[in-house]
């Protein structure tokens, strides 16, 4: 099921794509994967940094006041998931396929996952009234989780090259990860 | 002279394996270390830049420096994991003049980045002065980092030769 899905987005995003022409004029794909790793460096720098003060790295801080540097994180993800979008709707099947881009969403979905938690769980404690300048340890495991799904986030995007999909030889799998002939 | 040298270099053992070992701790494995290693000191180092451009003002820049050993070990980590990888395509990095600029814009960059602590533990950052000097080698550093980062993408785009 989930295979047929995949061949169908596949054919889909080669059809319709509103992108690829101006993707593969000569400088596009190299501008646009320079504007990726800045916005990882701008997501990291953020996100990276207000997760080591959760976890008592310059605990005199108050944390709603690192908590100022997120939107800059989330700018990065903005920048990321725009240029991504962009890879992905010009060779939608070296994505599609990619057991390495099926390990990057997922590790995406956590990260998204585990801070929308944070926000569940520990904002009274964190921006209330009375703000504790120790982060609550449910707010240091959100932490933790935060920071490997991120660098697996940057792991697998870097593995995607050398997972490219090849021709299919009677894959099975819950998902595809070669390119049907 | 650099020939012989880049043959002898592509020759080693280490070269060989970085390049052409299966293993995904050779060649694929530096590079995610590289990409790790560059989200760190760069991020930190973007957002030391953000927080004396007036971002998240109630987050004293004395307290900031505690951040600073994360930033070296994303340095170093990236200076060895960037070594291995030149080891592994020496002719490809060392015959392009974008590579020499990256290297230029990171040392520029790291070094604004000592001046920019020295300035904050001599004290009083928000004194006018200092406080304008600061908000220029901030400026300069965004633009140094974001430009290592962008020359470091092209080297994929703009080498010449591959190898010796």
């Amino acid at each position: 099921m989930l295979h047929a899905a995949q061949i169908w987005l596949v054919a889909v995003i080669e059809a319709h794509s509103p992108v690829a022409t101006l993707m593969r004029t000569h400088w596009a794909w190299p501008i646009a994967e320079s504007l990726h790793f800045l916005g990882l460096c701008l997501l990291i720098g953020a996100i990276g940094s207000f997760d080591l003060r959760l976890l008592d790295v310059a605990r005199r801080v108050p944390i709603a006041a690192m908590h100022r540097l997120v939107p800059w994180g989330i700018l990065g993800f903005a920048i990321n998931a725009s240029t991504g979008l962009l890879f992905v709707l010009t060779e939608p099947d070296q994505y599609i396929y990619n057991p390495s881009f099926h390990f990057k969403l997922l590790a995406l979905g956590i990260a998204g996952v585990n801070a929308g938690l944070f926000y569940l769980t520990s904002y009274r404690q964190v921006f209330g009234a009375s703000p504790a300048l120790d982060a609550p340890r449910r707010a240091k495991v959100i932490a933790l989780v935060s920071l490997t799904a991120w660098m697996t986030v940057i792991v697998c995007g870097r593995m995607l090259t050398f997972y490219r999909p090849g021709d299919c030889v009677g894959e099975r799998g819950v998902l595809l990860t070669c390119t049907p002939r | 002279m650099l020939d012989s040298f880049l043959v002898w270099l592509e020759s080693t053992p280490l070269s060989q394996w970085v390049v052409g070992s299966d293993s995904m701790f050779a060649f694929p494995g530096i590079l995610a270390l590289h990409a790790i290693g560059m989200g760190l000191a760069a991020g930190l180092a973007a957002v030391l830049d953000l927080r004396i451009l007036g971002v998240a003002r109630g987050v004293p820049l004395t307290e900031f420096r505690r951040f600073q050993p994360v930033l070296w070990g994303g340095f170093w980590l990236n200076a060895v994991s960037g070594v291995l990888l030149l080891v592994g395509y020496p002719t490809k990095a060392l015959t392009n003049p974008v590579f020499y600029l990256k290297l230029l814009l990171i040392a520029v960059a790291m070094v604004l980045f000592v001046r920019i602590d020295r300035l904050i533990r001599r004290g009083d950052p928000a004194a006018a002065p200092a406080a304008r000097r600061l908000r220029r080698l901030a400026i300069t550093s965004l633009v140094c980092w974001a430009g290592a980062i962008t020359a470091g993408r092209l080297l994929a785009y703009t080498y010449h030769r591959l190898r010796a």
